[in-house]
């Protein structure tokens, strides 16, 4: 078959011992990114650019894509040893994931990450090589009408984030809206909530956010404890790999992860991040079997369903890239920077005119995730070793990696501030019982789903029955009231349980 | 004032607060009609339903009986003082405060400043074990941040790089 | 513990004493450091780190005559991976080399490129902090938005034109036009139905087409986007009727079939865009490029001026950069800082007039 032609073509190139050290070197650079929080792979590649001018296209693509990957990897490494997410889909994995690593599963946890990781990595890649084309055609089909019911879908599928109080849950949802809002509006270009500070004119950032919020807060936390309540990291670590029974949970996650995570990531604009989220939800919503543990307290499957969504998310989103030339992050903005110089036109006659590239980029893919799931899983010993370190050595150094972390993304001290302020401010939810999550997914999904909304009722001249009447849209919408029903129905049938017990 | 849930009632409290005060300000931007939305619609909108969900989450804590009445407990002061004063430090120590006129020291003070009060906010404080925490620290930013990824930071105070 | 405390304070102390400290000396504090920590002979520690600090320190005391001597930063007021910042770094090597030195590129993002502008305009005007940027920050920002943190002509010394990126205007393959004046033609038969694109408020990509607008006298409703990628979608589905886009993002799309170029904004034809006539065919003296500059702050020693611009003019003559630009979309494009410092009124003039005939308003 044809695929396979290709394919055997990608590996022949991507298999040369010179291909090889660089997708290594890449993999190892991102990693390291990726643990350290903050400092993102925007930064490093494009430090890295105009190193790779030297190289030949192939070489410089696959060292960048390893980065890539690699920023992924470590990013579930640090939200899971410390709960500081690294980027937006780490903070799923965050939830079970630190909570199953403070009762000495740290290892499980790791391992399921990445074998997730890996899975989803290669089924992506498959639908990557086999179906670009026919895919991308789905994507036209998404306008902002759709986006929007999207984004309504992924917000009432927030609302499952939360462990505790629905109605909190929800208000955390809002507040986030609000705070996404901050910054400068893409209809009008009037600078919102910015009080005329001008770094505040492209709103706060969501690393900002995130490590004061979970950095802080939960050190603060932590040493408000006396030490011998502090579930910090106990010392009985128990086993590095997940048991039988724990692969036996997390087969049926990983396999529904993969699946929404590579139909979410083909959408250009912010399909990828919703994916984690999805899948959480999904999760979290199918019965649990006897004597697991409950989602929000250490549930493998937490971990394993969101970091295969995430990686075939990350996967698929490529379409876009290489068959419209639509990078779907910044990264991916780089990347096609990086192609430009070397003279490669990301768009459907990549494949055609140059199929080494293509094919070798592909076969790269996987490799780069298989180096990766050989490079972390020996280090996961290390860093359960990491954890045995005492606290009072350790917190210092989070403290700063998350003050050093911050301020790379923008080069400026503002955002020490600001992370500070966030610190507070996350106590201040943890000792109120406010759960901070779900204000993270409305963070990101508040001005997308704005933007949207805005532009299709322009784009409609005003026709609110735009959203139902494009049958796509309609069935998301559908979809939505659906689910909000379903997150419903348990607190109302408890209620009318109470009210019947009191009678 | 019989307040059943603590947590809850400040909570609602926070969320009241909040969205009224987004609403305002949206007020501030021009609103527009839902046809054509103007900056201030979506915000206002938004911090109108918060408020009202922190109205209702207050109702409920007045009224719905807890167990022990969800007490906020005491607050971590000093862990809470000395993190937050370090990392307001560190950004001091790293960039200087122009309007100030304090100048940048640079990042390698900045870890050990930071280092020194972070570690305040622990149960333990052994001068000699922080001094060489803050050292490896120090060494090990400036390895991977400065050297292996190439990040622009001002490593040394200004005074002695000019 | 009193001692411990002492001594290292007092040997930092020392080697804060010594100005003009050079990359080496770190090195040797750290393996002073290290030994320290192994053994505690805290005397001759002391005493030894207090001469190299005193040896290296009496070396490069003063500045030299000739500039550069260190490094010099090169301000990118924008994102990583962007435009200007790809043409910065693509620039910086060849550029340091020319003035021997090293050219650090710095990205500042932040507020449209305000925030960066405004620390390069706040830098001392020693020539060791450069600015490269562009028409958003230096004539339509500060037309637009009446709190610029600085004074886009006063605060500045503007050094070096370096480049010159025209657009291109992009229809869907469905579009009934095949050439700019039916386009017009069709647009004038629909005032208010058609839709453009753009990636936002304010950016040279809206004013282009305000500006198209304004001299063919039509009626179309402006549909901002985050950036003109996440437009393309909607354009090649149609829901958009046309985008004035850079010319990399733009031209790829074209070379696939799935979108049509009907012109370029430069005043002729570019090289960049072969084939592809310009605009000002058939609207008379339409022009609209983006430009590229280096500056620095006000008050740059002329001598420094001079240097950086002979050296810029110079690589921007190197066949690789030139190559490796026009990839970009972008037009190497040299000059004196007089000729620059001509282009930029004309061009902050321009733009101020279209942006108050056709009332823009950061809402």
């Amino acid at each position: 078959m044809e695929l396979f032609d290709n394919l055997a073509l990608g590996f022949g190139v991507a298999f040369t011992f010179q291909n090889l050290i660089y997708a290594f070197i890449g993999c190892l650079l991102g990693t390291l990114i990726g643990v350290l929080p903050g400092v993102g792979p925007v930064a490093t590649i494009a430090m890295l650019l105009p190193a790779t001018y030297a190289l030949p296209p192939v070489a410089a693509l696959i060292m960048l894509a390893g980065i890539y990957y690699g920023a992924q990897y470590g990013g579930s490494t640090t939200a899971i040893l410390v709960n500081l997410p690294g980027e937006a889909s780490s903070v799923v994995t965050m939830i079970d994931g630190y909570q199953m690593a403070r009762k000495g599963r740290a290892g499980p946890a790791l391992a399921a990450a990445g074998l997730g990781s890996f899975f989803a990595g290669c089924v992506g890649t498959l639908i990557l090589a086999a179906f670009a084309g026919p895919l991308t055609e789905v994507a036209f089909k998404f306008g902002p009408a759709e986006y929007f019911s999207l984004m309504i879908l992924g917000l009432i599928g927030a609302v499952v984030l939360a462990s505790g109080s629905l109605i909190k849950a929800v208000g955390m949802i809002v507040l986030g809206l609000l705070m996404g809002l901050i910054g400068t509006d893409v209809n009008s270009g009037v600078a919102r909530f910015s009080f005329d500070i001008p770094e505040l004119t492209d709103g706060v950032g969501f690393i900002t956010i995130a490590m004061g919020v979970f950095g802080y807060g939960e050190i603060i936390s932590n040493l408000s404890k006396p030490e011998e309540e502090r579930e910090v990291f106990t010392a009985k670590v128990t086993g590095l790999m997940p048991t039988a029974e724990d692969f036996k949970n997390m087969v049926p996650a990983v396999l529904r992860g993969t699946f929404l995570g590579s139909a979410l990531g083909i959408l250009p604009g912010g399909g990828a991040l919703l994916a984690a989220f999805a899948a959480y939800t999904i999760e979290k919503k199918t019965k649990l079997k006897p004597g697991e543990v409950p989602f929000g307290q250490g549930n493998i499957r937490g971990v394993a369903s969101p970091e295969s969504a995430n990686n075939s998310a990350s996967q698929t989103s490529f379409i876009p890239l290489l068959t419209l030339g639509i990078p779907p992050n910044a990264v991916m903005a780089l990347m096609v920077g990086a192609m430009t110089i070397h003279n490669i036109q990301p768009g459907p006659q990549v494949m055609t005119s140059n199929p080494e590239l293509f094919w070798g980029l592909i076969a790269s893919m996987w490799i780069g995730n298989a180096m990766l799931i050989i490079l972390n899983l020996p280090l996961i010993g290390i860093w359960i070793k990491l954890l045995t370190v005492p606290y009072r050595w350790l917190f210092p150094a989070i403290v700063l990696f998350c003050a050093i972390g911050v301020y790379s993304t923008n080069n400026n001290t503002w955002d020490i501030w600001m992370v500070a302020m966030f610190g507070v401010v996350g106590y201040t939810f943890i000792k109120l019982g406010m759960e901070p999550a779900p204000l993270l997914l409305g963070f990101i999904l508040g001005p997308m789903m704005e933007e949207n909304l805005r532009r299709a009722m322009l784009l409609s001249r005003g026709d609110w029955s735009v959203f139902v009447t494009r049958p796509l849209s309609a069935g998301l919408l559908a979809a939505a009231v659906l689910l909000l029903v379903i997150v419903a129905l348990p607190s109302i049938k408890s209620k009318r349980e109470e009210a019947f017990v009191e009678e | 004032m019989n307040i059943k849930s603590q947590k809850d009632f400040f909570s609602g409290l926070f969320y009241t607060v909040a969205g009224s005060a987004f609403a305002y300000g949206a007020t501030n931007y021009t609103v527009g009609t839902g046809a054509r939305m103007g900056p201030g619609y979506f915000p206002l909108l938004l911090g109108i339903l918060l408020a009202l969900i922190g109205a209702f989450v207050m109702f409920k804590a007045l009224t719905v009986e807890t167990q022990d009445g969800d007490k906020i407990g005491s607050w971590a002061w000093k862990p809470l003082l000395f993190i937050i004063s370090g990392n307001v430090l560190f950004g001091i120590l790293l960039g200087g405060l122009p309007s100030l006129g304090v100048p940048a020291m640079g990042l390698i003070a900045a870890i050990l400043g930071t280092t020194l009060v972070v570690s305040l906010a622990g149960d333990t404080f052994k001068l000699k074990e922080v001094l060489v925490l803050a050292t490896i620290l120090s060494i090990g930013s400036y390895g991977a941040f400065v050297l292996l990824l190439k990040l622009q930071f001002p490593v040394w105070p200004t005074f002695i790089t000019g | 513990m009193v001692l411990h405390v002492s001594s290292v304070v007092m040997s930092l102390g020392c080697s804060m004493h010594a100005l003009c400290l050079r990359k080496s000396f770190s090195l040797l504090l750290g393996k002073f450091v290290l030994q320290r920590i192994a053994s505690m002979k805290k005397r001759h520690f002391l005493s030894g780190l207090c001469v190299a600090a005193l040896a290296f320190g009496s070396g490069g005391m003063a500045q030299a005559q000739s500039y550069p001597v260190k490094p010099v930063r090169l301000i990118v007021p924008f994102p990583a991976g962007g435009a200007t910042d790809l043409f910065a770094r693509t620039l910086s090597q060849k550029l340091g080399e020319k003035m021997g030195t090293t050219l650090v590129v710095e990205n500042r993002p932040g507020a449209g490129g305000t925030l960066g502008s405004d620390l390069a305009a706040k830098a001392s005007p020693d020539g060791y902090t450069l600015l490269l940027s562009t028409s958003s920050t230096h004539s339509i920002g500060p037309n637009l938005n009446p709190r610029m943190p600085y004074d886009a002509v006063k605060d500045f010394t503007p050094i070096s034109q370096v480049g010159n990126a025209p657009s291109i205007m992009l229809v869907p393959n469905s579009s009934p036009a095949k050439t700019v004046k039916e386009w017009i033609e069709y647009a004038q038969k629909n005032p208010g139905r058609l839709n453009y694109a753009s990636s936002g408020n304010g950016t040279i990509v809206q004013l282009t087409a305000e500006l198209f607008k304004a001299q063919a006298n039509l009626f179309v409703v402006h549909i901002p986007y985050k950036g003109t990628a996440l437009a393309i979608p909607d354009l090649v589905s149609g829901k958009v009727d046309v985008l004035f886009d850079s010319l990399p993002t733009g031209l790829p799309h074209v070379r696939d079939g799935r979108l049509r170029a009907l012109g370029v904004t430069s005043l002729k034809a570019t090289p960049l865009a072969p084939g592809v006539p310009p605009i000002a065919d058939v609207l008379p003296g339409y022009e609209s490029t983006t430009w590229f500059g280096l500056f620095g702050p006000k008050g740059l020693p002329p001598e420094v001026v001079a240097r950086v611009n002979t050296a810029a003019n110079q690589v921007l003559q190197d066949p690789e950069v030139i190559d490796k630009l026009q990839r970009f979309g972008i037009e190497p494009v040299g000059g004196t800082p007089a000729q620059f410092t001509s282009m930029l009124a004309k061009e902050s003039a321009k733009w101020k007039k279209t942006i108050t005939e056709r009332k823009i308003t950061l809402d």
